[in-house]
């Protein structure tokens, strides 16, 4: 404490200098940080499952010719999806890494629900992931705001060609290639308890076509400790899982096509809010919801006669309801009229982008196609641990696997492929706000709120967000 | 004059150790408080988006969150939340505070530990414990209330029960902080008050009237502020039981901002809220601060 005869005033400019210079270094290393790559860490994987791999990645890569050039690494962001996936993903990123000696992909598997934080953080601090998994429903939005590439000058032009022509449309936006696709589910399947029906006196191999026919079974087979039915219930999952619904009763969705303003004050639509809250209040759906509309967990433990899901359920069942399996019948989810031809549900699904500010689009789109695009044996390989609950984007996958055994002789998959897939439509690519209108709209008719004062609230939403945000006349697709 | 400058310099020398002891915070502060907080000033006034130019739009973002319904619902919605836990942990915590007060010294300190275990449990945890606890089929509290024959509620899917619900964890995790505190602050109150209180003739009652509480006023007004502050803020209880739900009964703030940050492509809107909620816990603190009127206990 000697330190005397400093002048107050001096001390002070010095330690406000101090303290200005080390917090401008200390934001200025946090902005550099971005641009160095993650350190070449050997996480990507477990090396047991080499000798799978293996098998897959046999072409002959040189690896003497590569010279020691830098080695470069490529983050990898993929949603957790079920553990089935996740295992498929390690294992041919794996196989990947030991193909060949330039890239070296790392993987990070991110749960669902920290995803969008996660990853609003790191593209704030420029450290987004290279390549990502990405929801067709995005695609649009992120090409736009550039967040992520076009990838027709990155991959082989070929590899487009393989894909049918609606998911082709998924994935492009003003006539380029944004995301390479993985595969395609519909949102809404209906399952049911066979042995149920039949205990209820219900024909078992007749499940109900019309919204009153289901609402009717519904409650005959609601017991006490079996719920009759279960579907979304909340406004979070009404948002993306009614889509299909929308269209089966009112032809389009809440948006007029140039999304000038809300189309949703009509009797499809009144109908739509009519079933929701029908089937809440008949006693036959449980007041708070078993588990969230992705996991069929009631349904799997026997305590729901019919469930509304997507197709991936089919995996969930089969994976970790073994017992239940043989119980279980699926069908196109009831139509509001029974005509079994309008669409149900929606066509889902996931891709891979590469990031808007990728260092290495180049090496990222090659892994891409490699994955997605390449050997159609390792997109088999996944469609067949998925337990052929996902549908394959393209053709040569569907060519080849018509030779596979198991998919060939699976009733579900072929009543899937053939009743409702070709019925399905595609996501909205419209901000979620406008979904999420409508599917509070529906929450609160399903809690008591009056159809009519519902759908005039959800439309006064919707044209608000409209006005505010000036959405006229931007949907890139139209 | 040789006396004089000594103590000038003594001076001196005190600030500068002053200075040196508060740089660390200071430095912290600055790095992580001043400059996010101007920074966040600054962008609140841009379209800012990772990708592309910020796109300076004046007070749009404000307008933005000022006209949305569900912004004020979800203020609304916090201050309801406050309004049920703080002043429930208050009154349990110093009920609570008073009983452990004349306990033995022993099995006081195996209370006070007991009590304290629900304030060192994450409040994700803690959503997990309640949502299995109000799980509709096979819930511990849907199980009680069959015991009686009730039918089950839907806890945390009826508008009418959501919020309480979850205010229940809520007042879990603070009590044993609040208790601890407040156990503090009665220590601190002079046994001889009470000695001369009670010689004339003073009830328990009076003694708390006119002793405890007017007493015990720095420590309350210190537990409503941040027990207000802390509760409006509160969103992790109900991004994991209910995400906001049933409708948005249980979006607070803090929710709402989080849901604006995950979805919305640009970033400035949730930016905007962040400081309009800034505004608001500002103002309410102020309110107590002048309702109760801080002044310095008379005693000693």
């Amino acid at each position: 404490m000697q330190l005397q005869n400093g002048k107050k005033l001096k001390s002070l400019t010095v330690l406000s200098s101090a303290l200005l210079t080390l917090s401008l270094a200390a934001t200025a290393c946090g902005g550099s940080n971005g641009g160095g790559n993650a350190s070449p860490s050997a996480s990507g994987g477990n090396s047991p499952s080499a000798s799978a791999g293996a098998s897959a990645s046999a072409s002959a890569s040189p690896s003497e010719s590569a010279e020691p050039a830098e080695k470069v690494t490529i983050d990898f962001w993929a949603q957790k999806f079920e553990d089935t996936t996740d295992a498929w993903f390690k294992k041919y990123v794996d196989a990947y890494n030991k193909s060949q000696n330039n890239v070296q992909i790392k993987l990070t598997i991110v749960p669902g629900d920290a995803w969008d934080q996660k990853m609003k953080a790191a593209q704030a601090a420029g450290k987004a992931p290279e390549i990502r998994t990405l929801s067709y429903g995005n695609i649009a939005t992120s090409a736009k705001t550039g967040q992520i590439l076009p990838l027709n000058d990155l991959m082989d032009p070929a590899v487009f060609d393989d894909l049918y022509d609606n998911v082709k449309d998924f994935v492009t936006v003003d006539g380029k290639y944004y995301a390479y696709p993985k595969l395609v589910e519909p949102s809404t399947v209906m399952y049911y308890r066979k042995d149920l029906f039949q205990a209820a006196g219900l024909d078992p191999e007749k499940p109900p076509t019309t919204w009153a026919e289901l609402l009717e079974d519904a409650k005959l087979l609601t017991k006490k400790g079996v719920f009759g039915f279960s579907i979304a219930q909340n406004a979070g999952d009404l948002g993306w899982s009614s889509w299909g619904l929308q269209y089966n009763a009112a032809g389009h969705l809440a948006l007029t096509d140039d999304w000038s303003k809300a189309d949703i004050n009509n009797d499809g639509y009144k109908a739509l809010f009519k079933f929701y809250q029908d089937a809440y209040q008949s006693g036959a759906m449980p007041k708070q919801q078993l588990a969230g509309y992705t996991d069929i967990k009631g349904f799997g433990e026997g305590k729901v006669a019919i469930q509304i899901n997507g197709s991936w359920a089919m995996g969930q069942l089969r994976n970790t309801y073994k017992d239940m399996v043989g119980k279980v019948g699926i069908a196109p989810m009831a139509s509001i009229d029974g005509d079994q031809t309008k669409p149900t549900a929606t066509l889902g699904g996931w891709t891979l982008a590469v990031d808007g500010k990728a260092k290495h689009p180049k090496e990222a789109a090659g892994f891409i196609q490699y994955l997605l695009a390449g050997d159609p044996a390792i997109m088999i390989d996944f469609f067949k641990t998925a337990q052929f609950s996902k549908f394959s984007p393209r053709k040569s996958v569907d060519e080849a696997m018509k030779s596979d055994p198991d998919a060939s002789k699976d009733e579900w998959r072929a009543l899937i492929a053939e009743k409702i897939i070709p019925y399905a439509k595609a996501e909205p690519i419209y901000p979620w706000d406008v979904a999420m209108a409508v599917s509070t709209g529906i929450e609160s008719a399903m809690k008591g709120t009056s159809v009519d004062k519902a759908i005039a609230k959800a439309e006064k939403d919707i044209n608000d967000f409209v006005a505010k945000n000036k959405l006229a006349g931007t949907n890139p697709k139209s | 004059m040789m006396a004089k400058s000594n103590t000038v310099s003594k001076f001196k020398q005190d600030n500068k150790t002053a200075y040196l002891l508060l740089a660390p915070i200071v430095i912290l502060l600055t790095i992580f408080v001043v400059i996010p907080f101007f920074y966040a000033l600054v962008v609140s006034f841009y379209d800012w988006s990772f990708y592309q130019e910020s796109k300076f739009v004046g007070f749009r973002n404000y307008y933005l969150v000022l006209t949305d319904d569900l912004f004020l619902e979800s203020v609304w919605t916090g201050l309801k939340f406050a309004l049920m836990v703080v002043p429930a942990m208050l009154i349990l915590s110093f009920l609570f505070a008073s009983v452990v007060k004349n306990l033995s010294p022993r099995f006081s300190g195996f209370v006070k530990t007991s009590i304290y275990i629900p304030t060192i449990i994450s409040g994700i945890v803690a959503s997990v414990i309640f949502v299995f606890i109000y799980d509709y089929t096979a819930g511990l509290a849907n199980y009680i209330l069959g015991w009686f024959g009730v039918e089950p509620v839907a806890w945390l899917a009826e508008v009418r029960t959501a919020l309480p619900s979850i205010a229940v964890p809520a007042i879990w995790l603070g009590f044993g902080l609040t208790s601890l505190i407040m156990l503090s602050g009665l220590h601190d109150i002079p046994e001889s008050y009470y000695e001369a209180a009670e010689l004339e003739g003073a009830g328990t009652w009076a003694k708390m009237r006119y002793i405890t509480i007017p007493l015990m006023r720095n420590v309350i007004l210190y537990l409503l502020v941040t027990g207000f502050t802390a509760q409006i803020s509160q969103f992790e209880l109900s991004l994991v039981m209910t995400n906001g739900g049933p409708l948005s009964e249980t979006v607070t703030p803090n929710l709402y901002i989080l849901n604006h940050f995950r979805n919305d492509v640009m970033v400035g809107n949730s930016i905007a809220a962040s400081l309009l909620l800034f505004v608001v816990l500002g103002s309410i603190s102020a309110v107590i601060f002048r309702v109760l009127n801080s002044e310095k206990a008379v005693d000693g």
